[in-house]
């Protein structure tokens, strides 16, 4: 089963991250996925995403400005439902598209 | 779902009263710490917690773990919008008509109650009914499905 690696970001690392994460865990997996999630608080970010553990980064929480280095996908479409389809074929583009 | 912890008609004129009114229910019956409110006030000022769901806005101010000392989250149904910030836009402002405030202890073993929490923000209607309840018997069977 492929891995993937998922970084996400929201103000306090816990709640709106841990919603994103788990959104993720589930529609990926039925993609045939293997996700595991770090949740974190915007000033954790940039150094996490930069360690090379994760394929990508979902926010719920505006970003400090700077180069992620990885995919950076902005994830208020999963917590309101309002364009929550666009934003999951986003992360399924990028997912699939990883090298591995 | 803890009937105190429901608050109607809440006469409130911006979110720090909101939050000092369900703070304080939370705090009463220890859910909370003492730093708690303090701690949800400066987050909200910082990184605010408006949802704009297109017909209906909900806020969700909330704050880190440590501040928490058994999982819950209370709710307020405002009696007239107070303007709380947006998440996705900071500099913009909402009309809000119904709080949640969480309190979250472990998120990794929450899973359940947050993935529910969320079905409710996504649905409208059921956002419309729970603004709309008249008495916390009603807006408890509404969130009959959630388990904390």
């Amino acid at each position: 089963m492929k891995r993937v690696n998922i970084l996400s970001v929201c103000g306090s690392g816990t709640v709106t991250s841990s919603m994103v994460a788990g959104k993720l865990k589930e529609y990926l997996s039925d993609k045939g996925y293997h996700v595991e999630t770090v949740e974190a608080r915007p000033t954790e970010a940039m150094n996490l995403a930069q360690s090379g553990k994760f394929d990508l980064l979902t926010f719920t929480s505006p970003l400090p400005q700077g180069d992620y280095e990885i995919p950076v996908i902005n994830a208020f479409a999963c917590l309101t439902g309002i364009g929550e389809d666009e934003f999951l074929d986003e992360v399924t583009k990028v997912v699939e598209g990883l090298k591995k | 779902m803890d009937l105190d912890l429901i608050a109607l008609n809440v006469e409130a004129e911006d979110p720090k009263s909101v939050i000092r009114e369900l703070g304080t229910r939370m705090l009463a019956k220890n859910y909370v710490k003492d730093t708690y409110i303090d701690a949800v006030l400066e987050r909200e000022s910082k990184l605010p917690t408006g949802l704009d769901l297109g017909e209906f806005c909900v806020a969700i101010p909330h704050t880190n773990t440590e501040h928490v000392n058994i999982s819950n989250f209370a709710i307020g149904i405002l009696k007239n919008p107070v303007e709380f910030h947006s998440m996705s836009e900071p500099t913009k402002t909402l009309k809000i008509g119904l709080v949640f405030l969480l309190a979250v202890k472990d998120p990794a073993s929450q899973v359940g109650l947050l993935g529910n929490l969320m079905k409710i923000f996504q649905n409208v209607e059921l956002m419309k009914n729970i603004r709309n309840a008249t008495t916390k018997k009603e807006v408890d069977d509404l969130l009959d499905f959630i388990q904390i």
